[in-house]
């Protein structure tokens, strides 16, 4: 299954000018415990659809109270906010390579 | 002291606040109102050029309903202004509406006014001095540690004040608070911390409300209520047609946010971790048990640098023939313009940028579907120059041969894009980018700023 369908909202924006943070809430505990639990969401499989670097992802975070799923990642050097080649001021549109995840 | 405190978050000012649902959050006898009006969300070019966002009436509007509910209610209000990027100019044009407010209110006011620009001067010594001042975000992109030189080459340099200097201010027998840029949660802190109420829950309480009907089912722009007991809080919303729920308010902390458990802050973390939310009643989330742990206080200092300036032309392709090749072409076109500028050179002394809406505009290399299927394109030719005349040039020379030159299939020989103004080459003024995004320790977090009292109506 597609990550979005399981997910209610999945959303992008800036954490500061310097970071794109993603946001994957969900509507119930089964959805979000599956996810979780899948072990799709990894540092390196993140860097490779967004074509950064592992180091450059900041962090995989899982708030169970929200039931909702943070990742955090840096922006490449030229495309911070506000930047020359910037295309996202507000990284609002940032969530697309996150769709096609798919969930054992 | 008192065992509770009511807050009437009116969050971001510009939406429209006012109406029902402002009246019943005033019903609710708040102690203080609080709103913010800086933000660096829209990049550094309002920091850099002073400029305020489009719309400022607006912001005059729900200053005015601000003041004067709480001048009726007499409560102090709690504001941040500088609309956004935070510098003094844009926060003395909110002092002359506030000036205006109150002759046409016909309402005396006392107000302490605490500007959030730091003179480069101030930072420069502290360098001197040894205190090194660190990048808040670990990228190549910023200097580890600020310089002398960074500081010059800055526009224009804010400091995000915490809840300090507004809670020295509430002290000096005012009618309110406005502050230059400042912590969104250090204005709805300052309060609370003053009354000597936990640090964590009323960091907890201000990172709930400051975004105002965000954190609501379904959302809107109306103001939330908040009460801050000893070891709990309560949230609910002014619009009675929403509510606040477990999951709206937990979600809420993701907002913006690059992790949802810990925030840091002016002198500590906020550790969100073994919250407790509940369902209070219908539209009522009560939280309790964040902690606070605490750190070494750190200002976030926030400079904006020019980069050079901009001129853009916008066009539209429609020929199947032009799309099916448009990265050859535009390869073409960069090549062309590359030679045409020699001994220049492209990355170095201009920068050339094509923005191909329909194809990859928004994601650029990360764009997942690499064949575009649009009947049309949108194309902007963006060229960025130390001089404004050289950025003119680029981008004229690059949507010339844009026009004219030939691609394979080519049926389109008088003209190959369409634009949809005249002129085609739009100035778009000086490009400024963050060079600073850094953290100033400091022993007293007072210590940049000045309280102002000053009183309206000013003769």
């Amino acid at each position: 299954m597609k990550i979005y369908e399981l997910a209610t909202v999945l959303r992008s924006k800036n954490a500061g000018p310097f970071r794109t943070t993603l946001d994957i809430l969900f509507d119930a505990d089964e959805p979000y415990r599956r996810v979780r639990d899948s072990g799709v969401l990894t540092k390196e499989y993140i860097a490779e659809l967004y074509g950064i670097r592992k180091k450059d992802v900041y962090g995989i975070f899982y708030a169970d109270a929200a039931r909702g799923i943070k990742i955090t990642i840096q922006k490449p050097l030229d495309m911070a906010s506000g930047d020359i080649h910037c295309r996202d001021l507000f990284g609002g549109q940032q969530h697309i390579p996150l769709l096609g995840i798919e969930v054992p | 002291m008192k065992e509770e405190l009511k807050i009437l978050a009116a969050t971001c000012f510009g939406f429209g606040i006012g109406g029902d649902s402002w009246e019943r959050g005033l019903s609710w006898n708040p102690d203080v109102i609080v709103a913010q009006g800086t933000t660096s969300d829209g990049g550094p070019g309002y920091l850099g050029s002073d400029a305020p966002y489009a719309g400022f009436l607006d912001t005059k509007k729900d200053l005015r309903t601000i003041i004067v509910s709480a001048k009726r209610k007499a409560i102090p209000f709690i504001l941040s202004t500088g609309s956004p990027g935070g510098g003094n100019r844009q926060l003395e044009r909110s002092l002359e509406f506030v000036d205006e407010i109150s002759k046409e209110a016909n309402i005396k006011l006392r107000v302490a006014v605490i500007p959030g620009e730091l003179k480069k001067e101030y930072l420069k010594q502290k360098i001197r001095a040894g205190v090194k001042i660190r990048r808040l975000v670990d990228t190549d992109r910023l200097p580890e540690y600020l310089t002398e030189e960074e500081v010059d080459r800055s526009e224009r340099i804010a400091a995000q004040m915490g809840p300090e200097p507004v809670m020295k201010a509430l002290d000096l027998d005012v009618d309110g608070v406005i502050t230059g840029r400042a912590l969104d949660v250090g204005l709805y802190m300052a309060l609370p911390l003053k009354r000597g109420f936990d640090k964590a829950l009323a960091a907890h309480m201000a990172k709930s409300v400051e975004d105002g009907g965000l954190a609501t089912e379904p959302q809107s722009f109306k103001a939330l209520f908040a009460v801050l007991r000893r070891d709990h809080f309560l949230v609910w919303p002014t619009n009675p047609s929403t509510k606040c729920t477990v999951v709206s308010i937990a979600a809420h902390a993701f907002y913006e946010r690059p992790d949802p458990n810990r925030e840091e802050n002016p002198g500590g973390a906020l550790d969100i971790t073994g919250a407790n939310y509940e369902q209070y009643d219908d539209q009522t989330v009560k939280v309790s048990g964040s902690r606070w742990i605490p750190a070494e206080y750190t200002l976030k200092i926030e400079g904006a640098r020019r980069v050079g300036y901009r001129t853009i032309s916008i066009c539209g392709i429609r020929d199947e023939r032009l799309i099916s090749c448009i990265d050859l072409f535009l390869e073409q076109t960069r090549k062309h313009v590359e030679k045409m500028f020699l001994p220049l050179k492209l990355n170095e002394d201009y920068v050339l940028l094509f923005r191909v809406y329909g194809k990859n505009g928004v994601l650029g290399d990360a764009e997942p579907i690499k064949q575009t299927k649009a009947h049309e394109l949108g194309l902007i030719i963006d060229a960025v120059a130390p001089e404004e005349e050289l950025a003119d040039a680029v981008c004229t020379t690059a949507t010339d041969y844009l026009l004219h030159a030939d691609y394979p299939g080519r049926l389109t020989t008088a003209a190959n894009v369409a634009f949809p103004y005249s002129p085609r080459e739009h100035r778009m003024g000086p490009v400024y980018i963050y060079n600073i995004w850094h953290l100033l320790e400091l022993d007293d977090p007072c210590e940049p700023f000045d309280i102002n009292i000053r009183e309206f109506p000013v003769r």
